[in-house]
């Protein structure tokens, strides 16, 4: 019992008194406006389908992978696409290992309506043979290091990852038709995965005085706030999800102002993404060139 | 650096030192008596590390290595900066960023007696003593200093409480005052408390003040001295 208070970050009452005092004034602890996001970064790993985010302090990576596998009875055509997040106690001491805990169901829940349900991937063309094999695509959300807003950062990190992905290229061959080669890379170039926008999350966080309103909440942020809402939506201003943790009350006109504030942020975050993608492919372009150095010197 | 060293019988003193590294050969200083702090242990004839950071050297024979850390590891006498996280009868469980929680006795404050015994809420921010530590025990803390009077021990009002690495505290406490208090210091006026388990509490009477200050000193962290003064310096002609 006593090893477990000792282990978890705990918020003291100067800090929750400060955090709401100097919101009144417009300041907010780490200098920030209160209408104004974190620094983001996006990194690419080696492989095809990784990004690490980051978001100020907040690191959160993603993974992409494909295998085949029998399509759903009811969606013979359709490839699949699921969302797995870790949630490590390096991150946060207050993340146990093992099972997934709230927060962690949460955030792939919203992450996965955003992404699925706004149909942003095109499922049909994962489909390899009808009924047989289709394409399943899994992202993988690690969290490594809580400071908050842990929803953007991590949507942010699949959208990237997903840009980025690659699977292989297959085709059928055989007798009847019906046998499925799969090509390796060096064989065929793999294909991208065909996404039609990109959902943004933008998260903003209430506190118990009505009037005020954060957009990209830190930790500290995050344990002061009695509610915060999540809207999902991309560049063109169409909203895919909204999720509002928290019990409290918005207005009306309070959402329909953060819906036009997350429209110009999504749009923003968008062409941050599309850039580090583009910037990333080209690297990638170039490292494929084989360069033989020593092909003219004798 | 040669003068640092004078009187020590190792050429490691305010080197970067790494777990395994030998710093002392006690086979060739017979007739000496050396004291051991944090980071060091005898291992037959000699002295080895036992943790990465500097070796620092006190006259006439101290030996100890000073690293920078997330992780508070208690020591008798530091003044550290507490969370009360409950209270027990005879006890106020204190979080103090080590290991395990840390005991306040009811009856270590100022003239402390069973019919004046202080009322905390939990959460709130306390500056305290570490009397005992004891490894497998846990902490034992006072408000007291140590002849018995309060000093500027107790709980701290208002102001913002930010937590940072052992090193960055110790860095702020250090004398002459480390570059970053010393510039903002002539100009802001603040108040602030540094406990050496990495928590700092700022105080200004506006805000605004106390935001600037606390994200100075979380920046300073990796800064040099001249770097330090630069930057606030930089801040402080923006606030004007």
């Amino acid at each position: 019992m006593e090893q477990r208070y000792a282990n978890c970050w705990r918020l003291t009452v100067n800090e929750k008194k400060f955090i709401e005092s100097s919101l009144l004034s417009e300041l907010r602890v780490d200098g920030r406006g209160s209408l104004e996001y974190r620094k983001l970064s996006i990194k690419f790993g080696k492989d095809n389908g990784s990004a690490e985010v980051q978001l100020g302090e907040t690191r959160v990576m993603s993974f992409v992978s494909a295998e085949l596998v029998q399509p759903y009875k009811d969606r013979p055509n359709e490839g699949t696409l699921s969302i797995f997040t870790e949630f490590s106690p390096m991150a946060d001491p207050s993340f146990e290992p093992g099972r997934p805990g709230e927060s962690a169901v949460e955030l792939g829940r919203i992450i996965d309506r955003g992404l699925r349900e706004s149909r942003a991937i095109d499922t049909e063309s994962l489909c390899v043979l009808s009924a047989k094999l289709v394409w399943a695509i899994r992202i993988d959300i690690h969290i490594l290091d809580n400071a908050g807003n842990l929803v953007d950062a991590a949507n942010i990190a699949a959208l990237a990852s997903l840009s980025t992905f690659r699977r292989s290229e297959c085709s059928l061959g055989g007798e009847d038709g019906q046998q499925v080669v799969v090509h390796p890379p060096e064989v065929r170039e793999p294909l991208p995965l065909i996404i039609h926008h990109l959902p943004v999350a933008v998260t903003f966080g209430f506190f118990s005085n009505e009037n005020l309103v954060v957009l990209d909440p830190t930790y500290h942020e995050e344990a002061v706030m009695t509610g915060s809402m999540t809207v999902t939506l991309n560049a063109n201003g169409d909203v895919c999800a909204i999720q509002k943790p928290g019990r409290q009350g918005i207005f009306q006109r309070v959402i329909m102002h953060c819906l036009k504030l997350a429209h110009v942020k999504a749009a923003d975050i968008t062409t941050k993404i599309i850039d580090a993608v583009e910037k990333h492919n080209i690297q990638r372009e170039v490292q494929k060139v084989k360069r033989h150095s020593n092909c003219f010197t004798d | 650096m040669e003068s640092k060293s004078a009187g020590s019988s190792t050429n490691f003193v305010d080197q970067l030192v790494y777990p395994g590294d030998v710093v002392l050969d006690l086979s060739t200083m017979t007739n000496q008596t050396i004291k051991l702090g944090g980071g060091l242990r005898q291992d037959g004839d000699v002295i080895s590390v036992m943790k990465a950071g500097r070796l620092r050297f006190s006259k006439p024979n101290k030996y100890w290595v000073e690293s920078s850390q997330k992780r508070y590891v208690p020591h008798a006498e530091d003044s550290v900066l507490g969370i009360i996280v409950d209270s027990r009868s005879d006890n106020f469980l204190v979080d103090i960023k080590g290991p395990t929680l840390a005991f306040l006795p009811v009856l270590a404050f100022e003239g402390g007696t069973r019919r004046n015994i202080p009322k905390f809420e939990v959460g709130a921010l306390i500056y305290v003593r570490v009397v005992k530590a004891i490894p497998g025990m846990n902490p034992e803390l006072s408000c007291t200093d140590a002849s018995g009077k309060a000093g500027e021990f107790g709980a701290l009002k208002e102001g913002y409480m930010f937590e940072c690495s052992t090193g960055l505290s110790r860095m702020l406490l250090s004398t002459p005052t480390c570059p970053v208090l010393d510039t903002l210091g002539k100009k802001l006026s603040f108040e602030i408390a540094v406990g050496l388990n990495g928590r700092v509490w700022v105080n200004a009477s506006s805000p605004s003040t106390t935001i600037i200050v606390a994200n100075a000193l979380i920046n300073s962290e990796v800064l040099s001295g001249v770097q330090q003064k630069i930057m606030a310096e930089k801040l402080l002609q923006r606030v004007q």
